[in-house]
């Protein structure tokens, strides 16, 4: 067995279970939420100055990349502020489930099922994103719609509706949290099946079935069902990374989509963020110019046609080499298991890669967050302008690396030969010394 | 469950041991061994860097390792700066003023140069980029990916590391 | 459920999110009470706002406290015909300034770091109002006073061949007639236009035509002093490089695309300024006329009126130093070949 059960502990179990500990970090993460916004509507418009800015897309942003996803699969979205308030009145309590429930409950709409809406909601984001990671107003007004967005969705649907379709966050947390190291799943399925009382279904925000829980993608470790189990029959893992991409387990054509749009954002994010082409930085930040458009197209052909079509390619060329008989559109969501842990390493290198340079601002960002000249924590100096240290780049390096070691073993796992993999790997090769040259070229 | 058609023998814990401390390092040799840069004399350069909001032009410079590098520094609409990664350099350009600084490049790699003087919203991403000799981390890069994926490859003939196979 | 627990839970919600509302309502509302006195100023590129505050009213003899930050990049604070120092204001950073005045009067304030072509519009005016005697802000400029059309043309008739000396002119002072060697001379003549006054002497027939221009050269000069052109190089240099370019030329940064003026341009679009190193362009003009059109500016060119900003003694060195370009362009590759109307 390579789980390790975490409930096994009573201290553990108790802490999991008691609502006190999650509720008091989600109550936090609400607080700062606001303050976000409001920092960034009322705050100084230099961004290195806003907290705004430098909390969402340097200090959060890394601590998503680097800590909550690659060690908690999709952790932030169990202390994520953004459906807090819809769900207290979905479920008619602040901290536990209650009488007075309100909202619809609709169920969403079957043809809006699936990572579709995330993965062009990530497309979007990055047409805008030279600006929106800019201005301090812009990132506020974005949070603001996404928190009032997942609040009437919450009214109107049933469940974390926001969370399961819309966030783009929670797509890609979602994706890549079938490669991390935590997962919730039943104890034994025997207990289950004689238990007729399905209370952890109902309980469920994400509408998941714990003993269907074949993939950690759409849950979103808020610990729910190990409450409200009488039979104590669910177990918080630790278990190996990628444990959900197997040979056998089943994806989704738009889990390609989602994967393939990652891995195209990050080529393209790499290139404007961290990139010397100030041509290339001015078309995407003027938005509507005649630059703007070209650049969205280029963006679009990238990440709709080009990039999709060389992953279809490999993928044909790849089903050629094997026996079991797919058809295309199922063999492109098999092997797109391949592109998650490529994904999840060519973010964090990118993260790495404008992230770090930009620490420093952190602590006088806390010092004075709203940049109105005030020290809160008796800073004695300010931050310099930074800079990528031969530490930073060389851990690009191996972060990339590691990712095209983890890929390859993937790929490998879910082909039937050796030879079927190959093509696959090409792919991950590509883009692997894509993202190198961009980062360190 | 185990549903590859082609199953290797598991291979034995020594054999393993080896091969992680034959990939380690190698992995190592690859992003460390110092590599000779290529024979240049050292010249002395003038380059002229017109800065705006928000882009260097140039934005990508190349010299030779032992350069004396001077950069005439003409800011076009607002006060830029230049401050160049890893080397003590930095420049403030008023508008319309040329403003020269010097360094020997000694340090052999890809540098990025930033604005140092906030010039508006996309400042933090005001970058160009100065290639000293041969960028050898780019090179150490992509070896070590093809370490990587032949690697991948081979590790996933240890039964030992087929860790997070076959659980339901 | 249990209520007591419920409530205690949404009590710390609403207490958490009360902070989070509270520092910034209640930092904003503790520093807007201390504000007797204090103006915060914020400064923005004209495109996005110009200064904050445009007028600023204050009483004769009061302190008050300008507290200042950018919004967007570096800019400066400075106040017109005054010796306070420039101050320099960094995007997202604080900087007070305690200001007093004891004349009464309108006092422009200005930028001081080139912020875009439109940085130069960036200004301000304190008021400062009460019992008090008055600042000499606003005297008649001489161009007015002596009724000179500064809009004209004033291509210089002659201009020297080779660089005269000052040092060599100075040798001939002896031989000139009073009018030459005043002050009044020199404010409302142009060197050229002196040059052919001075040609036209009978007494100095001897003198060859560049002898002359040595002469003129050193009447310049002697209005000078090396303080006032090391004063009138710098003042070009923060204030007029990014137009007129470093040397002069016309060439500067926020120009570029612009226009060369043309008669039939100048005045109705944007235009290069013109070319300081060609000798015929400042050797035709008047300190009186330089002076005019540093104090008015250029109608709809775009050169900026700075006779707010600017003292008499600024000016002077301004002018000092800008005849020292033209002397110095003078036998320099891009000069235009001219007339030479010398004497045999």
């Amino acid at each position: 067995m390579t789980r390790f059960d975490l409930t096994r502990f009573p201290k553990v179990n108790a802490v999991l279970r008691n609502r006190w500990p999650q509720f008091l970090l989600r109550a936090i993460t609400l607080a700062g939420f606001t303050f976000t916004i409001l920092a960034g509507l009322f705050g100084s418009a230099v961004g290195s100055h806003n907290f705004a800015i430098i909390f969402v897309w340097i200090a959060w942003w890394s601590a998503l990349k680097l800590f909550f996803i690659p060690f908690g699969g999709r952790s932030w979205c169990s202390i994520c502020p953004i459906p807090m308030a819809g769900e207290w009145l979905q479920r008619g309590g602040i901290l536990e489930p209650g009488k007075k429930k309100v909202g619809l409950g609709k169920r969403w709409p079957r043809f809006l099922r699936g990572n579709w809406l995330q993965a062009f909601g990530f497309l979007m984001i990055g047409l805008f994103s030279a600006v929106t990671l800019t201005s301090a107003k812009i990132t506020a007004i974005v949070l603001l719609a996404i928190i009032l967005l997942s609040l009437l969705l919450s009214l109107i649907f049933e469940r974390r509706a926001f969370c399961n379709y819309l966030c783009p966050i929670g797509g890609f947390t979602g994706l890549y949290a079938q490669a991390g190291p935590v997962e919730v799943r039943v104890k034994e399925a025997e207990v289950c099946a004689a238990h007729s009382e399905k209370l952890c279904y109902d309980a469920c925000p994400w509408g998941q079935y714990p003993l269907a829980l074949k993939s950690s993608a759409n849950c979103g470790l808020c610990m729910e069902c190990l409450r409200v189990c009488p039979k104590d029959n669910i177990a918080v893992n630790l278990r190996p990374w990628g444990s959900d991409l197997q040979a056998d387990t089943r994806h989704n054509l738009s889990e390609a989509f989602l994967g393939l749009v990652m891995l195209a954002s990050a080529l393209v994010d790499s290139a404007i963020f961290s990139g010397p082409w100030g041509n290339l930085k001015m078309a995407a930040y003027n938005i509507g110019s005649r630059d703007w458009f070209l650049f969205a197209g280029i963006f679009l052909v990238a990440a709709l046609i080009l990039l999709p079509g060389f992953y279809a390619l490999c993928v044909s060329w790849a089903s050629k080499l094997g026996e079991k008989r797919r058809t295309l559109q199922k063999a492109l969501a098999h092997y797109s298991q391949a592109l998650v842990p490529l994904g999840l390493m060519a973010w964090i290198a990118f993260t790495i890669s404008f992230a770090f340079v930009k620490f420093a601002y952190v602590l006088p960002v806390i010092a004075d967050p709203l940049g109105w000249g005030w020290n809160l924590i008796g800073l004695q100096s300010k931050a310099g302008v930074g800079q990528s240290s031969a530490f930073s780049l060389i851990l690009q390096v191996i972060v990339l690396a590691a990712g095209l070691f983890w890929t390859t073993r993937v790929t490998r796992r879910i082909s039937e030969s050796n030879r079927q993999s190959l093509p696959l790997i090409l792919f991950s090769s590509a883009f692997t010394l894509g993202m190198l040259w961009l980062l360190i070229g | 469950m185990n549903t590859n058609s082609s199953n290797p023998a598991k291979v034995a814990p020594s054999k393993l041991l080896f091969f992680v401390v034959v990939f380690i390092a190698a992995a190592l040799l690859i992003l460390f061994i110092p590599l000779p840069q290529t024979a240049s004399t050292p010249t002395d350069r003038t380059i002229r860097i017109e800065a705006s909001r928000f882009q260097f032009v140039p934005g990508e410079i190349h010299v030779n390792p032992g350069d004396k590098v001077t950069v005439e520094l003409i800011s076009q609409d607002v006060v830029h700066g230049l401050s160049l990664d890893n080397y003590d350099f930095n420049l403030r350009a008023e508008p319309g003023q040329t403003v020269t600084g010097t360094f020997i490049a000694n340090q052999s790699g890809v540098f990025r140069f930033r604005c140092s003087f906030a010039c508006g919203n996309l400042h933090p991403f005001m970058i160009g980029k100065l290639t000293v000799g041969s960028n050898h981390l780019l090179l150490r890069g992509i070896v070590l990916a093809g370490l990587a994926a032949v690697g991948g490859f081979v590790s996933m003939r240890f039964g030992a590391l087929r860790l997070s196979q076959g659980v339901q | 459920m249990n209520m007591k627990k419920e409530i205690l839970a949404r009590v710390l919600v609403i207490g958490l999110l009360l902070i989070a509302i509270a520092v910034p309502v209640g930092g904003y509302l503790i520093s807007s009470a201390n504000m007797d006195h204090v103006v915060e100023l914020h400064a923005r590129m004209p495109e996005n706002g110009g200064w904050s505050v445009g007028n600023i009213t204050v009483q004769v003899g009061q302190p008050i406290t300008l507290h200042m930050t950018s919004d967007d990049v570096v800019h400066g604070f400075a106040i017109g015909k005054s010796d306070q120092p420039t101050i320099e204001i960094m995007p997202g950073e604080f900087v007070d300034t305690t200001l007093t005045f004891d004349k009464t009067g309108t006092y422009t304030f200005y930028c001081t770091h080139w912020c875009g072509p439109n940085h130069w519009r960036m200004r301000g005016t304190i008021e400062v109002t009460g019992a008090g005697p008055a600042s000499q802000l606003d005297s008649e400029p001489l161009y007015l006073q002596l009724g000179i059309d500064i809009d004209a043309p004033h291509l210089a008739k002659v201009v020297p061949t080779i660089q005269p000396s000052a040092e060599h002119g100075a040798k001939l002072a002896y031989l000139l007639p009073d009018y030459a060697t005043s002050r009044q001379t020199y404010l409302t003549t142009s060197p050229a236009d002196l040059w052919l006054k001075l040609r036209s002497e009978p007494s100095l027939s001897k003198l060859t035509d560049s002898d002359l221009w040595d002469v003129v050269r050193w009447l310049w000069e002697r209005q000078t002093t090396p303080e006032s052109l090391s004063s009138g190089l710098k003042i070009f240099i923060d204030f007029a490089a990014a137009a007129h370019g470093m040397t002069g030329k016309g060439d500067g940064v926020m120009v570029k695309g612009r226009p060369t003026m043309t008669p039939e341009n100048m005045g109705h679009t944007l235009v290069r300024p013109p070319d300081f190193t060609d000798p015929h362009t400042l050797l035709g003009a008047s300190p009186a006329l330089l002076e005019g059109k540093i104090i008015r500016g250029g109608m709809g060119t775009g050169m900026p009126s700075w006779g707010a900003i600017f003292t008499q003694q600024q000016i002077d060195a301004i002018v000092g130093y800008l005849y020292t370009i033209a002397w110095n362009s003078v036998g320099v590759s891009s000069a235009t070949p001219t007339q030479d109307m010398s004497h045999p």
